[in-house]
């Protein structure tokens, strides 16, 4: 096969794995349970940790 | 001191809402205007052959059916007024005018009117609602003049054939200037260093002034002003001088309580109080009186629902004015449980009343009725005191 | 007692049949919901799309600075959770409905954040961009910026504590705290004492040059304006102005005071801004709001037959921002309305059924809890109890002047303000016991429902104050009415369990009904965002 018959099917075959990928995230919830436990704990500490300028 | 010579009577009128100068009055063959707000002109209720009674719940107990209608996270004011006129203690009105100023207060007018718990089946008596300006400016004043006429003055006229020209305005102006001027000139007294008039006795006589017909009180008021000038004060000082600020107080027991502790409410800023309830209406003859009386109530108002920023500053400065002219060491700013108006104001002003002017405050809420909850208010109270009484000694003192 | 005839779906539902499986106790669901390999993939390919938003926003000038800088911030990392909420048991016509509605409240909400945070002095600093904003109140109806096309409305206030309630149930919490700790007190509503409580600990976006605020909805969110004002004006100089919307605003004598304030907010606005009022826009915008109204009671005429297409939580939170956020201002609406028409028409022809059987048809009456507002999806999952409306959703009525001409400009002031009085809620829950009560057993017959929801917040006192009249009203007339308290968007007080117990309660009790499905009946999502 030449070089250039190879590249859909490359393009294909790395369309299929990201679609994997993402769907994997998508389908068991990956993105909201990495954001849930990992960066909102940071994020929550970094607010905590802020002085607050009270005004009223 | 001595005891005024009617303070007893003027008690005994604030035991019951249909007090015997109503009746008296309704014998008369008089209209009674109940209204439910100090937002509405007075002196338009009391027109002719009408006069207006601020409805009020003295002794109130129990307020489980009004509870049920509204819930038990109304202000408590509005339930005990619903409770009281689902007794029956109401009867005596020909009217209803209710602002929608406040929705609690609203909703209370709504209930008596669904509940039909005031009009027993009389075909004269109306139930109307006003809408109160937002903000103290030129259009307000518009909005006011139309919402009277709408909602006072063609209803009073269609129905009861009350007289409301502007002759009849200037005589109850009148009548009612003359009110305010006594409680003013009582209330002046409070600027002594041995005040002649105790705070309890101010606040019985200020109450009294819109719970009966004016025009049946103002002789024992006038009577009781000539008492109260040659009355000797005790030789004794009070531990602070006390400014009282926020919403109705219909309970004398709470300034009884304060006095009770030492201090001496030296100025008054509630509704249904001295300021601005009882400022004298100031009427020029180039202008008609209807427009006067309506402008006065929404420029003078401070209501804390009135929202333009220069009513929402002039309201504290309006308080340190009248705390400076009255001499008061500290601010008590309270509201009645579950207003939610004089909540933020109550922040605001405290805040404001602190930091800006450099009072201390005493931020609070209480019960309709002091009696349910004496103990704590007591122990704040006394507490308030005694802080100012420590800065004194450390010579802390107010900007 | 009314009673609905029961309509059974005739389709045979793919994927997940059973959803309180997904729950596990956890912060977020186990897995995502299968519908079948079309509907999962078209649910795949809005999920990627709301992911390519928030990664857009969070590029954008004063994007990741904010999401330090903000508390109210992080509440965004769940917005796909909460659109899943949204979805729950969806397929067909109702999942695309709800997902081009919502996408298109998403990217508002996600625009809005954008622009708070390029103009906001403390992150984005584009000074030139914050010049050109005005900070409108978030209650309000926005239309005195119909006629000013350049300058920008930011409602800050709706990141930070509107949206931010409904995709995590904690996000008022620490605001509530502040705000009680400085003296307000517990029993006002939660949300205007939020905003309070973020203005008081400086967690509100700092930008724009001049702000308008007005007093709907009610007394709590009136007083908490002079808070956020006063800060507004003292600690940052932007000055304010207060637009009053009167309380009885079916009452024509209210009318000519309302649209006098609204040309002094209007000429106040030009002052401050440098810009001039245009009369062309004004109408073009009023032209979409007209359109609006028109197909949404065109959806409520679908929800009053057997089949009901678009409603619950989505069906008032796109009129949310159609509405409110909007008011005719974007030109993007229109076509998505059209684009929801046709799904809803099509829907209706194929009689697409959001669950297994109809039992009961709903008016869902009062304030919905933020942080529960996906319990219309549940009552039809788990008890089969259609959520026909909301009294959110019942928005105005009438159309209104369309025409430019000078003549007509004084008609248009009176349109604006009587808009502006009616906002979203505000004009049920003010306006006399007519708005609130009478209308709702008008709307009753009209969608001919057997049943009335009555979301019973707790601190909302209009609501409440007409507690008793509901009751006995609802007695007389025979229509079930079900009582569900909730405290609007502090989860303290009323857990979202709390919340469907007491629904189930009314089911089992009083209709002695059981669950369609029983796994949504006690739902571990008690820690979930």
């Amino acid at each position: 096969m030449n070089k250039f018959a190879k590249i859909p099917l490359m393009m294909l075959g790395g369309g299929a794995s990201v679609f994997a990928v993402l769907f994997t995230i998508y389908f068991f919830n990956l993105d909201m349970k990495f954001m849930s436990y990992c960066v909102e704990p940071i994020l929550l500490k970094i607010y905590d940790m802020r002085k607050p300028n009270f005004y009223v | 001191m001595r005891d005024l010579k009617h303070l007893g009577y003027f008690e005994d009128l604030l035991q019951t809402a249909n007090n015997e100068l109503i009746a008296k009055a309704k014998e008369e063959g008089k209209v009674c205007a109940a209204f439910l707000c100090e937002n509405i002109p007075e002196p338009l209720l009391n027109l002719g052959n009408a006069f207006g009674i601020r409805l009020f719940a003295p002794n109130t107990g129990s307020m489980d059916i009004a509870t049920y209608y509204m819930t038990s996270f109304l202000c408590e004011t509005s339930r005990a007024l619903l409770e009281r006129a689902i007794e029956g203690g109401y009867n005596f009105a020909d009217c209803l005018i209710t602002p929608d100023g406040c929705t609690m207060m609203n909703r209370c007018g709504e209930n008596m009117e669904l509940l039909h718990t005031m009009d027993g089946g009389d075909s004269k008596f109306f139930y109307e609602y006003m809408e109160i300006p937002l903000k103290a400016d030129d259009n307000g004043v518009e909005l006011m003049k139309v919402q009277c006429q709408n909602h006072i003055l063609t209803p009073l006229a269609e129905k009861y054939g009350i007289d409301t020209s502007d002759a009849a305005i200037r005589a109850a102006v009148k009548e009612h200037n003359e009110i305010c001027e006594i409680i003013q000139a009582i209330g002046r007294f409070r600027k002594d260093d041995k005040p002649r008039v105790t705070a309890y006795e101010f606040h019985v006589l200020t109450l009294a002034t819109y719970v009966a017909p004016k025009y049946l009180i103002v002789d024992k008021l006038r009577e009781t002003l000539e008492e109260i000038k040659t009355r000797t004060p005790d030789d004794k000082s009070y531990r602070a001088r006390l400014a009282l600020v926020g919403s109705e107080i219909d309970d004398s027991g709470v300034i009884k309580l304060i006095e009770e502790c030492g201090a001496y409410v030296c100025v008054d800023r509630y509704c249904f109080g001295s300021f601005p309830g009882r400022v004298p209406i100031e009427l020029n003859d180039e202008e008609d009186a209807f427009t006067q009386v309506c402008r006065h109530y929404v420029y003078m108002g401070q209501c804390p629902r009135t929202m333009n920023m220069e009513k929402v500053y002039g309201r504290k400065a309006y308080v340190n004015d009248l705390c400076k002219e009255y001499r008061a060491d500290g601010v008590i700013y309270q509201q009645v449980k579950f207003c939610d108006p004089w909540a933020y104001e109550r922040l605001l002003g405290s805040t404001m009343l602190r930091d800006d002017y450099g009072y201390p405050v005493l931020s609070i809420d209480r019960p309709y009725n002091i009696s349910a909850s004496v103990g704590q208010m007591r122990t704040r109270v006394q507490a308030f005191i005694e802080s100012i009484e420590i800065k004194n000694l450390q010579g802390g003192a107010k900007k | 007692m009314k009673t609905a005839e029961i309509v059974y779906n005739t389709k045979k539902k793919k994927g997940d049949k059973q959803y309180g499986v997904l729950f596990n106790n956890g912060k977020v669901r186990k897995r995502r919901e299968w519908r079948g390999i079309k509907d999962t993939l078209y649910d795949f390919s809005r999920w990627l799309y709301l992911w390519s938003i928030m990664i857009g926003v969070t590029l954008s000038r004063g994007g990741m600075k904010g999401m330090i800088r903000y508390r109210w911030m992080a509440n965004y990392l769940a917005v796909p959770h909460a659109i899943d909420k949204f979805t729950i048991g969806m397929r067909d016509e109702t999942l695309r409905i709800t997902h081009t509605a919502m996408d298109f409240v998403v990217k508002d909400v996600a625009l809005c954040i954008k622009d708070t945070l390029r103009g906001d002095r403390r992150t984005g600093n584009d000074v030139e961009f914050s010049n050109k904003c005005v900070l409108s109140d978030e209650n309000a109806m926005t239309v005195f910026m119909m006629g000013f096309p350049q300058i920008k409305a930011i409602l800050r206030e709706i990141p930070t504590m509107f949206s931010a309630n409904i995709m995590t149930q904690y996000s008022s919490t620490y605001y509530l705290d502040i705000a009680q700790q400085f003296g307000i007190p517990g029993d006002v509503c939660p949300m205007p004492e939020a905003e309070a409580g973020a203005s008081i600990c400086d967690d509100f976006a700092v930008l724009g040059k001049c702000a308008v605020q007005v007093n709907t909805t009610c007394d709590g969110s009136l007083m908490g304006n002079g808070i956020i004002a006063k800060r507004l004006e003292r600690e940052y100089g932007i000055p304010t102005f207060q637009l009053a919307a009167p309380m009885r605003h079916e009452n024509p004598d209210v009318l000519d005071y309302a649209a006098e304030d609204m040309k002094k907010c209007i000429a106040w606005v030009e002052e401050k801004m440098g810009v001039k009022w245009d009369w062309d826009t004004y109408f073009e915008c009023i032209k979409r709001v007209n359109q609006t109204t028109r197909d949404r009671w065109e959806w409520l005429e679908v929800n009053a037959t057997q089949y009901p297409q678009f409603f619950g939580a989505v069906f008032s939170l796109y009129n949310d921002t159609n509405y409110m956020g909007n008011c005719g201002r974007s030109k993007d609406f229109p076509p998505i309305n059209d684009k929801i028409m046709k799904l809803v028409r099509q829907g209706y022809k194929n009689k697409t059924m959001m669950a297994p059987e109809y039992r009961h048809r709903c008016i869902v009456w009062g304030v919905q809890p933020q942080y529960c507002i996906d319990q219309l999806y549940w009552m039809v999952n788990c008890w089969g109890v259609v959520p026909l409306t909301d009294m959110l959703s019942m928005v105005v009525e009438k159309e209104f002047c369309e025409e430019n001409k000078p003549e007509n400009y004084e008609q248009a002031y009176k349109d604006m303000a009587y808009l502006n009085m009616n906002m979203i809620m505000r004009n049920k829950t003010h306006g006399g016991y007519e708005c609130l009560v009478d209308e709702l057993w008008e709307f009753v017959e009209r969608l001919n429902a057997d049943m009335v929801m009555m979301w019973e917040h707790m601190s909302c006192k209009a609501l409440n104050g007409l507690h008793g009249q509901f009751e006995e009203q609802a007695r007389e007339r025979g229509i079930h009415l079900v009582w569900v308290c909730h405290d609007l968007c502090d989860p303290r007080v009323f857990t979202r369990q709390a919340i469907r117990d007491q629904f189930s309660e009314y089911m089992r009790t009083v209709m002695r009904e059981e669950p369609l499905d029983p796994t949504l009946e006690f739902m571990p999502d008690e820690n979930a965002w």
